[in-house]
């Protein structure tokens, strides 16, 4: 490996990349629009939902409790007069979900203490919604419950319970650090796959690659031409990231900041070398770009950039400890929300230079195979 | 658009020339027969059968202080939800934080010594519930079961296994159902929604760069030398990928109902009627793609980078009702979100024709503002 041929290939690479403002704009563009766009997708509150209330007894009691779910701003109670509204405002999605008070109920309620059983209410959740009907349960339940209880006992009856809640890393458990921080997974996993599978493809279209090959350069200058700087590029794209992040969606990384560029800017290089992989063995860009969509999108749905690997059955999450992008997703949020510091990381980042060495081999490989 | 056809007399013979050129093409294309059939079976397996986001074997750890029958009572409560796993038993409250921090337990709860005696007072006892932020959205559910099975307690009832039908007890029996959903399964939601995010996909990708793959390779100047207009183009090249839109649909519910047992319950009808505008509004889309992009790599781009937003924000695998506005209403210019309201409604719901009317008027007026936009920008061009 000669240094000022590596120079010329590096200054290459960087006039050809920065020349096509297309490129650029994709740069800039696709990491803030995806850390804006992403970074308020997930919520885990839930505000006025509209809840239908059947209220066949009309009395104090029944009352009690729809004012008592609307009064926090959880659910906007709306009145229906028979089951057949319920049916059809959960048809066309106008409610969540349905609560159906039945007649009787306040006097159910007054002898329940005299040993007949405890009068019923009815809810309804539209499962079609299955996240929201989900949230909704948890709230609707523990409402009515309470209030239950200070209907038959008093205001401040014995027995009761009150769980006070603290969330670790994230107080007010808002979605924006979590998405922010996957985010940076998303956008590093598939942009720079992307990039280098097209710019690839595009100079073997023109001819260029070809030329590139004859040079004296070896393959392993050829391969670090390319990687190294797309690899500054995306670091400054990290670094774009960050502060956008952190001035406009207000979420700084709670642990090293140059540890998190340092170790995203690792990550790249990796994701740098599948694409080069990828457009090794594509004919055209549209084949490449193709290629790298189609593994690309279940790779980061598997990663748990939005849905927890814990949830997936446990074969899918073996498979998903061979993907690159899930111990990046787990650095990413270990530092960004939980503040870890490199030893702590050491068992995600292990698996990483693995994959780092294997993919460097086989990119190295595939140009060598095409000179 | 009518008065035009009035005014060409061979406006249908030209697009069905055009439409039968672009059949024979499509028939060569690997890559793109390649995206129809494996994109749909990943994606089928993916939603079908892995992703979720309900909250299961959630693993936790409990300091018990109390050790009395009312605290083992509340535990076996909170594990007879059916989401929990066994708890770990912590010695301290260091030793629980630190399983939260290595992500051996999402949640901790604490029962104070004083809790049997305090549930004998007033004001009550006090237990703590600590989590783990760094995963909110199951944090957040998990707060939400145990906060239901708190505020339910009773020391003396006996525990019930979780089932919905079943009263609850407490002062007030609550029986619930989920309805449509009866066990709340993520992969119906999912699965419900699958056609928008593959038509979608392929809606987008197959005139984006075949308009682009055209005028790289110079076919499409011949195609503007002959004497049919830059409309009929347009609409000769969709006609097929209609076609190739409703197989696709046929084939995803076909699959999710013989794989995965769900089928569709409400109108086939309104399915057939509502797909019309969204695969013509998502093809004109891609149009427009190709009338920005300079070439195919920069269409592909354009594509993925719309594509994959639309399926995040249209609701597709989160709901939009839970988002902000402002982000909610960006996503209301989405095709695919009118698509997939429409979806879950005839789907899930069982609705008919009626009840996606909406849906099908929004998805006509964006096919209808993209068609004038594409208008506007497929003006004849050469070079």
């Amino acid at each position: 490996m000669r240094w000022r041929r590596l120079r010329t290939l590096l200054l290459r690479e960087v006039r050809a990349s920065f020349r096509d403002p297309f490129t650029v704009t994709v740069l800039i563009a696709v990491p803030l629009g995806a850390l804006l766009l992403f970074g308020y997708v997930l919520s885990t509150e839930v505000q006025h939902l509209p809840l239908a209330v059947l209220d066949a007894d009309d009395s104090a009691a029944s009352r009690r409790i729809v004012a008592d779910l609307s009064a926090a701003g959880t659910f906007d109670a709306m009145r229906v007069d028979s089951r057949d509204d319920i049916e059809r405002a959960l048809i066309d999605g106008r409610v969540s979900a349905a609560l159906v008070i039945p007649p009787g109920f306040a006097r159910g309620l007054g002898e329940a203490g005299s040993g007949a059983p405890a009068p019923e209410i009815e809810l309804i959740y539209d499962g079609a919604e299955a996240v929201l009907a989900g949230n909704a349960e948890g709230f609707l339940r523990s409402m009515i419950a309470t209030t239950g209880a200070v209907l038959v006992n008093g205001e401040r009856p014995r027995g009761r319970i009150t769980v006070v809640a603290h969330a670790l890393y994230n107080p007010t458990l808002a979605g924006v650090p979590f998405m922010v921080a996957g985010t940076f997974g998303f956008v590093l996993s598939f942009l720079t796959t992307l990039i280098t599978a097209v710019s690839i493809v595009n100079e073997r279209m023109n001819g260029t690659f070809d030329q590139l090959q004859v040079t004296p350069a070896t393959s392993l200058e050829i391969f670090l031409g390319k990687l190294l700087p797309l690899g500054a590029v995306f670091t400054l794209d990290i670094v774009l990231m960050v502060l956008v992040a952190g001035f406009v969606l207000g979420v700084w990384p709670q642990g090293n900041v140059f540890l998190f560029v340092g170790l995203s800017a690792f990550y790249v290089q990796v994701s740098l070398a599948l694409g080069l992989i990828f457009s090794a063995t594509s004919a055209t860009p549209a084949a490449a770009v193709q290629k790298t969509v189609l593994f690309s999108v279940p790779l980061v749905q598997l990663s748990g950039f939005a849905f927890p690997t814990r949830n997936m059955p446990m074969a899918v999450q073996w498979l998903t400890e061979f993907f690159p992008a899930t111990h990046y997703i787990r650095i990413s949020r270990a530092i960004y929300i939980r503040a870890e510091g490199l030893s702590e990381l050491l068992p995600e980042i292990a698996p990483l230079a693995i994959f780092a060495t294997i993919l460097t081999v086989i990119a190295l490989r595939t140009i060598e195979a095409r000179s | 658009m009518s008065k035009l056809i009035t005014r060409n007399p061979h406006f249908w013979s030209n697009v069905r020339a055009v439409a039968y050129r672009e059949t024979r093409i499509l028939r060569h294309d690997k890559p793109i027969i390649f995206a129809l059939i494996l994109q749909p079976v990943l994606l089928l397996i993916i939603f079908g059968g892995v992703l979720s986001n309900k909250p299961r074997n959630v693993p936790w750890a409990v300091l018990d202080r109390s050790a009395t029958a009312a605290s083992r009572k509340l535990i076996a409560d909170v594990r007879s939800t059916g989401y929990f796993l066994e708890p770990v038993a912590v010695e301290g409250y260091a030793e629980g934080r630190d399983r939260l921090h290595d992500g051996k337990a999402l949640a901790m709860l604490i029962i104070p010594d004083t809790f049997a005696r305090d549930l004998e007072r007033r004001p009550g006892a006090e237990v703590q519930l600590l989590l783990d932020g760094s995963d909110p959205l199951s944090s957040a559910r998990v707060a939400g079961f145990i906060a239901a099975v708190v505020a339910a307690f009773e020391p003396r009832a006996p525990t019930m296994r979780a089932d919905p039908a079943v009263r609850t007890p407490g002062a007030i029996a609550i029986r619930q159902r989920f309805r449509f959903n009866p066990t709340l399964r993520d992969r119906d939601f999912f699965l419900a929604a699958i056609a928008g995010m593959l038509l979608t996909n392929v809606c987008f990708s197959a005139t984006s760069l075949g308009f682009v793959g055209e005028r790289e390779a110079g076919t499409y100047e011949q195609m503007l030398s002959l004497p049919v207009s830059a409309l009929e183009i347009v609409v000769g090249k969709l006609v097929p990928h209609l076609a190739i839109a409703y197989a696709l649909l046929t084939g995803t519910l076909l699959a999710a109902g013989l794989v995965f047992g769900v089928w569709v319950r409400g109108s086939l009808l309104a399915l057939a009627v509502v797909t019309l505008p969204f695969v013509l509004a998502s093809l004109s889309v891609g149009v427009l793609v190709s009338a920005l992009a300079r070439n195919s790599a920069q269409a592909v781009f354009i594509t993925v980078f719309f594509t994959l937003p639309s399926f995040i924000m249209s609701g597709i695998m989160m709901p939009y009702q839970l988002m902000p506005h402002g982000v909610r209403e960006i996503g209301g210019f989405l095709p695919l979100r009118w698509y997939q309201i429409a979806l879950r409604r005839i789907v899930e719901r069982g609705a008919g024709l009626a009840d996606v009317a909406i849906p099908i008027l929004v998805l006509l007026l964006i096919f209808a503002v993209l068609l004038v936009m594409v208008r506007l920008r497929m003006k004849p061009r050469l070079g």
